[in-house]
């Protein structure tokens, strides 16, 4: 299939067409309504690559391939998009077996170390008296454990989120490093793949475990990617531009899944 | 003796005497959705103190209301904010930025691990996810145990026990058989754990309605059904209404200006509007006013 590669298009899209690589045909997606990345790029992949998916989606399963157009939804309590379901998840099932409600998951932080370790408690250095706390790990722990494979996606690359260690680790990673950084813990080899933020993708180099840039996006240098992280990363001799969105995936994200142009603000 | 079936229907005021000072109780829904919103108002006209509330898996601004009413004393949830509306809760992030409140740290698999403990009467429900993490450090109930099969670390998950579960479902009918619209959340998990559940619901139905549908029998046996319409307001009830956004809006302004800049001014005159001088929920929802309830329908 000929790929035409498309101009015109924001950060926020490029990302959501690279979430959209990662999803394959046939497995569970749980689709968040918060970030809204990482939900297009999922329904992307649905709608022009997996037909099969099946979408956890607002507390429901579903296969969307026949939706024109994606009605918008803020909220994975807003029960409108519930007349798509074909099941309902009882949410405290999810414990009973976490792989039944997705194989792949996408999770956020307010910092994250140079092995993917990741914080959503809050920053401090006292537990009882943070300077600033955060949501919480929500079902992020137990999620990132049992699912295939994890993505950390951010949506900003700054040395606050980025840093040599985390005050507090809510999601492990890939420990302290080294090729069996995760099985000294007695934990499977599924720690995080990708890296993703509004200037680079980065990945985990296969011997240390530590963050190595795998590519910018438009408009940004590889030194602004080291100004920007705080604790150094790994910069392979070349490092190529993040590839852009193709015309039609860019098409189908803004008619059918983008509608309100969230991506492009 | 009489042979009459007991109708189980208590009011609002009833509901919340139940609740005393130091209790653990439960608050359901899930995050913007489906809070037993007139209970919960009822509990801080009472002024209860030292609660440990045990919230949803994933909490919202019912319980940030009820913190910052000064009713908590320490929460068990995985998450504590409103989605879009706003990332931390704000009287949730002020308290505990203010070493005012204690959070039982949990991701929401600990979360019904610790409920599954209390309803089968465990001590621990075993899990793996977590190894590695802070969470046995942030949350010294939580232990580190070598399993006795393989030997590789787990967690042991201590039981938390509701001594009383309050939910809101859409209907239910005299006796105790609740049906909600949609999928209940996670109030299954709360209902089991708990030693009584009141369930806070927009209908009663006939005892004939339930037994159309059984299976729509969402939990059973409970021992008190309150009736509130619009009572999950200013959050979404499944089949009912959407969350008043506004309303929403509104509450994080007042709450922010505390979290953020020490002013608790704006929380406290939303605290006197909407919760302590409407003495019920109907005078609550005079104060809210028919106009704004039934446009946030959900079509």
């Amino acid at each position: 299939m000929a790929k035409t590669s498309a101009r015109d298009f924001t950060t926020k899209e490029l990302i959501a067409a690279f979430i959209a690589h990662q999803v394959r045909d046939g497995e569970r997606v749980a689709v968040g309504a918060g970030l809204h990345v990482p939900r297009a790029g999922i329904l992307l992949a649905h709608l022009l690559y997996c037909p099969n998916v099946r979408l956890y989606i607002v507390m429901t399963f579903t296969n969307l391939l026949k939706e024109p157009r994606m009605e918008p939804f803020y909220t994975v309590t807003d029960f409108r998009p519930a007349k798509w379901a074909e099941a309902y998840v009882l949410h405290d099932d999810f414990q009973e077996n976490p792989r039944l409600v997705s194989n792949m998951f996408v999770v956020g932080a307010l910092q994250i170390d140079p092995y993917g370790n990741s914080n959503l408690i809050g920053v401090g250095r006292d537990y009882h008296r943070l300077s600033f706390r955060g949501p919480g790990a929500v079902g992020t722990t137990s999620m990132a454990h049992y699912v295939d494979r994890y993505y950390l996606y951010v949506q900003s690359h700054d040395r606050r989120i980025f840093v040599e260690k985390c005050d507090f680790i809510s999601t492990v990673g890939w420990g302290e490093g080294g090729p069996d950084g995760r099985r000294r813990l007695g934990l499977p080899d599924n720690g995080p793949i990708y890296c993703i933020t509004p200037l680079c993708i980065m990945d985990f180099e296969p011997q240390t475990k530590r963050m190595r840039l795998k590519s910018v996006h438009p408009g940004v240098t590889v030194d602004d990617v080291v100004r920007n992280t705080g604790f150094e990363l790994i910069i392979p001799d070349a490092v190529p531009e993040t590839e852009p969105p193709t015309v039609e995936e860019l098409r189908v994200l803004r008619e059918r899944i983008d509608v309100e142009g969230m991506l492009r603000r | 003796m009489s042979l009459e079936r007991k109708s189980l229907i208590i009011d609002e005021r009833e509901a919340a005497s139940w609740i005393r000072d130091g209790m653990t109780i439960a608050i359901g829904g899930f995050i913007n959705s489906s809070h037993p919103m007139a209970i919960v108002r009822q509990i801080i006209r009472r002024g209860v103190r030292d609660l440990t509330v045990i919230g949803p898996a994933s909490g919202g601004l019912d319980l940030d209301l009820l913190i910052g009413a000064g009713c908590v004393r320490k929460l068990v949830t995985a998450y504590m904010g409103g989605e879009h509306y706003c990332p931390v809760a704000p009287m949730f992030r002020a308290a505990v930025e203010r070493g005012e409140l204690q959070v039982w740290e949990c991701d929401e698999g600990m979360y019904y691990c610790a409920l599954r403990a209390a309803a089968q009467r465990l001590p621990f429900t075993p899990w793996k996810a977590g190894i590695g993490t802070s969470f046995p450090e942030v949350n010294p109930d939580i232990k580190v145990f070598p399993d006795p099969i393989t030997g590789e670390p787990l967690l042991a998950i201590p039981a938390i026990k509701p001594q009383v579960a309050i939910l809101y479902a859409a209907h239910a009918d005299p006796y105790g058989n609740v049906q909600h619209i949609g999928t209940g959340f996670g109030d299954r998990a709360l209902w089991r754990a708990a030693d009584r559940t009141i369930v806070q619901v927009e209908r009663i139905i006939p005892n004939e309605e339930v037994r159309k549908n059984p299976l729509a029998t969402s939990l059973y046996g409970v021992d008190a059904i309150v009736r509130a319409p619009y009572g999950s307001h200013p959050f979404a009830a499944p089949g009912y209404y959407i969350e008043d956004a506004e309303h929403l809006r509104e509450y994080v302004a007042a709450a922010t200006a505390y979290a953020k800049q020490g002013d608790r001014g704006p929380f406290e005159a939303y605290l006197r509007k909407y919760v302590l001088e409407p003495e019920t929920h109907a005078d609550y929802l005079e104060v809210i006013g028919i106009r704004r309830l039934i446009s946030l329908h959900e079509y």
